[in-house]
């Protein structure tokens, strides 16, 4: 189960030759709560990769801090520790794979960790089951003669088999079709329903992330411009445009119709979308 | 053959290609016709077959079985291998992979320059290129330096430089943000109204909605080809494809299951929002 993880005046600067440095992220604070489902977003070069970085450990803030529960993670031990309760997903799979075989790729964590024997097969076994990797097919097969789905997966189990409480995940949609998004989706939300775990995805693509995300982080420039439920978003006046992005179809249109007045019980559920313009399509035929 | 060499279209009569060593073919048995100055979106799922039939329209692949004729050159021909390219131009999804110039003209000149043109027209097509897509002030900068979006509007900008016929786009806007993506898109629209043919392969639907034509692959089949309007208006079918159905149409679909007559043909959120009120 995740605690909750807090940002608090947040800058973080990339070091360049000489004394000169590179701010990508400027003040941010926010908080996800266990079991939340963060959508970072922005155009690129808006700084979300740096601040879920950030979010890992992996970067210390050059100002400001990072709280997980109540504790301030500062300091090396308290960075290493923390990271061992962080999960982050590479945009390319093949940055994270390297051993010979599936199965040992994903059990590569676990056994760092300190996992043998049966409870290491176990654990193996619930990983790649999590994200629908058929282990007797491809458990044997070099990591890097999958397709591009198949290797997002299992860097994923990989991932999951270290049994993170937040998990950070950048890009993870892109290469992926239909299907391929879909079934990561499934894999993420059943995740999270299990072990009550943080998710944080880092995105260009709102539409990849519409139903699965349930706060959006905006980003422009390295500040976070918007912080809001997917309610909030559509019911605000974000120009998404101004800030590189689009509100997916889904959004446009339920946007499209809270402005004409039509009330919309899950603006992310088709049949709900249709049912409300149904009725208002009735009312005012005068049926 | 002479009448084939005026011709600016790609004809592919029958062709399959299958990777070595693998079971089964990439692509089979496909039947298209391409004309200049169309703008047409390649769709189907992963694996689907789409990069393959996108890279043997330039040659870079040679089909197994069937030919491709682009622009009056059978691509399996010797003597086609240097000349497909410069008609038929290709992008990819990772410009960071297409880059070699140290400055942006001349990673632009690049291939005008093995056309072996003389220095004054190879400074023509650059400066037009980059005028076209809208980079001229980026001419002296590091291409690996700019953003994924600027990088790709280069290498674009260096497939047009070479004045090819098409325009083949293997997901080069997959990994584009919004604007980014609405630049690439308006140039593939400026480009074609200029008379190139643009192939668009992507994952994106929305972004097929702009095509004068869809194809659509499926387990290295083509499966449906048609305007935006025939193959992508219903959504069972879009799915059973492995695509994601555009949101207007899954939402048009269940109003007519709950009895409304909403016109088939909508695509866009303002057609479907229209309704409301007709």
């Amino acid at each position: 189960m995740a605690l909750r993880l807090r940002l608090e005046g947040v800058t973080y600067s990339y070091p360049l030759p000489g004394k000169d440095e590179a701010v990508a992220v400027t003040a941010v604070s926010l908080a996800v709560e266990p079991g939340d489902v963060l959508c970072l977003a922005g155009s690129n070069g808006s700084g979300k990769s740096t601040l879920a970085q950030v979010c890992t450990g992996l970067l210390a803030p050059s100002s400001g801090a990072l709280y997980y529960g109540d504790e301030r993670i500062e300091g090396r031990s308290a960075l290493r520790e923390f990271r061992r309760k962080v999960g982050l997903l590479f945009q390319n799979p093949e940055d994270q794979l390297f051993a010979d075989t599936v199965e040992k790729d994903i059990a590569f964590g676990p056994h760092n960790h300190g996992l043998r024997g049966d409870a290491l097969k176990a654990r193996i076994q619930e990983s790649a089951a999590m994200v629908g990797l058929p282990l007797d097919e491809l458990g044997s097969r070099s990591p890097f003669s999958l397709s591009e789905g198949q290797k997002r997966r299992a860097a994923l189990a990989g991932v999951l088999a270290l049994d993170p409480e937040v998990l950070v995940l950048d890009e993870p949609f892109i290469g992926l079709d239909f299907e391929g998004r879909q079934s990561l989706a499934s894999a993420l939300t059943s995740y999270r329903a299990e072990r009550g775990a943080s998710i944080i995805i880092v995105t260009h693509e709102l539409s990849h992330v519409w139903s699965l995300a349930t706060t959006f982080g905006l980003l422009s420039e390295g500040r976070l411009v918007r912080f809001e439920t997917r309610e909030e978003l559509l019911a605000g006046e974000t120009d998404l445009a101004a800030l590189g992005m689009q509100l997916p179809q889904w959004g446009s249109l339920a946007r499209e119709l809270l402005r004409a007045g039509v009330s919309l019980e899950d603006p992310a559920d088709p049949r709900a979308l249709a049912g409300a313009m149904a009725k208002r399509r009735e009312a005012t035929d005068g049926r | 053959m002479l009448a084939d060499v005026e011709t600016k279209d790609i004809k592919v009569e029958g062709i399959s290609y299958t990777y070595e060593g693998a079971d089964s073919p990439a692509i089979a048995d496909i039947d298209l016709g391409l004309e200049h100055g169309k703008l047409y979106a390649l769709l189907g799922r992963n694996g689907s077959g789409k990069s393959t039939l996108a890279r043997c329209l330039n040659g870079l692949l040679l089909p197994g079985a069937g030919r491709v004729v682009s622009c009056g050159m059978d691509t399996s021909e010797p003597g086609s291998v240097l000349e497909v390219p410069r008609h038929v131009a290709m992008v990819f999804q990772n410009p960071d992979t297409q880059i070699v110039g140290a400055t942006v003209e001349e990673e632009v000149a690049f291939g005008p320059e093995n056309l072996g043109l003389p220095t004054g027209q190879i400074r023509e097509r650059v400066d037009r290129a980059l005028e076209l897509a809208g980079i001229t002030s980026l001419a002296t900068r590091q291409p690996l330096r700019l953003s994924q979006g600027q990088k790709q509007l280069v290498a674009i900008a260096g497939a047009i430089a070479m004045e090819p016929d098409f325009l083949v786009s293997d997901e080069s806007t997959s990994m584009l943000d919004y604007s980014a993506r609405v630049r690439v898109l308006d140039l593939f629209e400026q480009l074609r109204d200029a008379g190139m043919g643009i192939i668009h392969v992507t994952h994106f639907l929305e972004e097929a909605t702009l095509a004068d034509e869809v194809v659509v692959l499926e387990s290295g089949r083509l499966v449906a080809q048609g305007t935006p309007q025939e193959t992508l208006g219903d959504p069972q079918r879009v799915r059973s494809l492995g695509l994601d159905p555009l949101a207007v149409t899954v939402v048009a679909y269940e109003l007519a299951r709950l009895g409304h007559a909403v016109p088939e043909d909508v695509l866009t959120v303002k057609e479907l929002v229209s309704w409301l009120y007709a």
